[in-house]
């Protein structure tokens, strides 16, 4: 094997050295400060995030193609995944400052730990290889165990850490088995090669392929939240602390989404006579039985919910649902752009309620919420917006990007429009649970000794721009 | 040689002992541990079949899922040190406070 | 399986020769019990104190620091073995840097955990 072959470009894995560079520079300035210095570590983060996306932007100019033999791809999918990973990251860099400082825990590790997230996501989205999206998946993944946990001395962010961590590396072990099955049937981990190898229809043994792809579509189930595997999230989202639980309920989920759809739909989607076409139909099958389930399990329990944390839980694992729906169509482009219109709504809800919640997350009831729409207009009209964008009410993001999936699986998959059918009742239900935190918060008397929560100028930085950008999507597309 | 098909049951009855480890123990560690059979279940899967199919990639996984496996060991006994720090119990039945 | 008959025939030598020992040592050996034979190690340190009781969380960390270094041999030594063919077939800067920005981030995270002072024991 000559270097030429390999096709070592670095430009091409730009953002993941930017990011992950940066994460390491953090961690130095961390370990060679005396106390914390939370603001370096802030800016830093800021600029290294700034400058991925740059990096992201100038992806296109590499060239689409695969490098270092096939490892990483570019593609429209990455960079459009990327973009959405890194505004999450973003967000989240400018929450963290006031998270961390009311509750007094410790800069450095937290931003370099998000870095260390994020460029693994980044890695994620950028796979052409199984070894590739193994990696990704657990650079991202094992940090974020980290994160929830991230309040070491509250016993609920202990046991959620504890519990996404098994549940985390259970759910890897059987992804991993189908990858190796995947491996033994096809000869090879290059994810264009397996393609390649089904349309050849020379697979040595096509059983294995088969069980490959189910224990695959298991431990995608598990990481996505969908329903049959859906038990920890609750539990998990409820513990770690809420900017954490914004976090890993959208960047980690839009870059799984990512792998999960070069996986199924870019190579494992080759409808050729015979096992291609076998393979085709079961999955598919499999893919609309559990959006179905996904999507009325998460309506359905998040009607009865007191918490709110643990109401968006439920409201995440619905949403997981309707993305499925776009992978029936085998359009990349509405997954990625409802998984980016997600993304923005879900992290900026969880931003309001962490204020609203206090240090420690004290007031995390709906019923803490009461009255409180005309004391604190700004954010109960943030939150109502973001809420209403959820449910999908126009105009909003949450209702184009919607609309976009729906449609699309409507036109051009006609032997699964009682799937499409099943998403909008749902999506109906599903107004009742996010209006009601609306009418409570507008609508109710105030609680009395309401205290108004403090909200610091990079904390308003977030939350403005990204309402105000879901508002626009929405009006523009 | 020993056919391939015996590494695949060796190892497929391995990762079943894992699974049902994970199901029915109740100690953190053990639970722990159970994950651990299951990553290398895993890598004797892709070890013989790199072995059998000629192709170098298998083993390449290995060293990888054997990296992976070691950070994982290290957060997951730091989380259990953390949990036991405040709770002085190992069983998973009393982490309850977040109920289901 | 006709190759694999020497490995069952010293199996079973190894076992039989096992067991008769400790049979025939049951049998006609005489017991005599000493406080020195009755020591975990019959030569070596003696034991202090009781083995049921809680270590040191300090152990704990060191030994996940272990299992983190230690883990890195797996890349250095495959690539130690084939360095020579791969300075023919690759150009022999980048085999050499390559290992190098791998070592070079390992130490980054040695200097982060010295900073953080996890090799001080009395701390």
């Amino acid at each position: 094997m000559q270097l030429e072959t390999l096709n070592l470009n670095y430009w091409a894995i730009a953002p993941e050295v930017i990011v992950s560079i940066t994460a390491v520079v953090i961690m130095l300035i961390d370990a060679f400060s005396k106390r914390g210095a939370h603001r370096a570590n802030a800016t830093t983060a800021m600029i290294g995030l700034v400058l991925a996306l740059i990096s992201v932007a100038t992806l296109g100019r590499v060239g689409v193609g695969s490098y270092f033999a096939g490892m990483v791809v570019i593609d429209p999918i990455r960079i459009f995944f990327s973009i959405t990973i890194l505004i999450v990251a973003i967000l989240v860099v400018l929450l963290a400052s006031q998270f961390l400082s009311d509750e007094g825990l410790p800069p450095g590790e937290f931003y370099s730990l998000i870095m260390f997230a994020t460029s693994g996501m980044l890695l994620l989205a950028s796979a052409g290889d199984l070894v590739t999206v193994f990696l990704g998946l657990e650079i991202a993944s094992i940090t974020t165990y980290v994160l929830a946990g991230y309040r070491r001395y509250d016993i609920r962010s202990n046991e959620s850490s504890l519990k996404y961590f098994l549940l985390g590396s259970f759910s890897t072990a059987f992804l991993l088995y189908g990858m190796a099955l995947t491996y033994g049937a096809t000869r090879t981990t290059n994810l264009d090669g397996i393609r390649q190898a089904i349309a050849s229809g020379q697979i040595i043994y096509p059983q294995l392929l088969m069980i490959g792809a189910a224990m695959m579509l298991v431990g995608f189930g598990f990481k996505i939240a969908s329903a049959p595997f859906h038990l920890w999230t609750p539990d998990v989202y409820e513990g770690a602390p809420t900017i954490v639980t914004g976090f890993m309920g959208t960047g980690p989920k839009a870059a799984v989404f990512a792998a999960f759809l070069r996986v199924f739909v870019g190579s494992f989607d080759v409808p050729v006579e015979g096992f291609g076409l076998q393979l085709h139909n079961t999955w598919i099958t499999a893919i609309a039985v559990i959006a179905i389930l996904t999507m009325t399990v998460g309506n359905v329990i998040a009607l009865s919910q007191k918490n709110i944390k643990r109401m968006l839980a439920y409201s995440s694992i619905a949403h997981a649902g309707y993305a499925l729906v776009g992978f029936v169509t085998g359009n990349f482009a509405t997954v990625a752009f409802y998984m980016l219109a997600y993304s923005i709504m879900n992290i900026g809800a969880f931003a309001v309620i962490q204020i609203l919640a206090r240090a420690g997350d004290q007031k995390t009831q709906i019923a803490d919420y009461s009255g409180i729409g005309f004391e604190v207009p700004g954010l109960s009209f943030s939150l109502a917006v973001f809420l209403m964008g959820l449910a999908g009410i126009p105009p909003t993001a949450g209702f184009i990007s919607k609309f976009f999936v729906f449609t699309n699986a409507w036109e051009s998959v006609p032997a699964l429009r009682y799937l499409v059918i099943a998403a909008v009742i749902n999506s109906i239900i599903s107004v009742y649970y996010y209006l009601y935190p609306i009418v409570v918060m507008f609508f109710r008397p105030l609680n009395p000794g309401f205290v108004r929560p403090r909200v610091t100028r990079t904390t308003a930085l977030a939350i403005i721009p990204d309402s105000a950008r879901h508002l626009l999507s929405g009006v523009d597309a | 040689m020993v056919p391939l098909s015996w590494y695949l049951a060796l190892s497929a009855v391995l990762f079943t002992i894992g699974v049902v480890g994970v199901i029915i123990q109740r100690n953190v560690i053990v639970l722990f541990m159970c994950v651990e059979l299951m990553l290398n279940a895993v890598n004797l899967t892709l070890v013989s079949f790199s072995r059998y199919l000629g192709d170098i990639t298998g083993q390449l996984f290995v060293f990888i899922v054997m990296a992976v496996a070691a950070a994982e060991a290290a957060v997951g006994l730091a989380i259990i040190i953390s949990l036991f720090r405040n709770r002085e119990t190992l069983n998973v039945d009393e982490a309850d406070l977040l109920k289901l | 399986m006709k190759e694999y008959l020497p490995i069952l025939i010293v199996f079973i030598f190894v076992t039989g020769f096992a067991v008769t020992n400790i049979i025939a040592s049951h049998l006609i050996g005489r017991r005599k019990n000493t406080r020195a034979k009755l020591m975990p190690y019959e030569c070596g340190m003696d034991p202090v104190g009781s083995a049921h009781q809680r270590f040191s969380v300090k152990f704990y960390l060191v030994a996940m620091l272990f299992i983190l270094f230690d883990i890195e041999a797996i890349f250095l030594v495959p690539w130690a073995v084939v360095f020579r063919e791969l300075i023919q077939r690759l150009s022999r800067p980048f085999v050499f840097i390559e290992m190098m920005l791998f070592i070079g981030v390992l130490l980054v995270g040695y200097v982060y955990v010295w900073k953080k002072g996890l090799f001080e024991w009395n701390s």
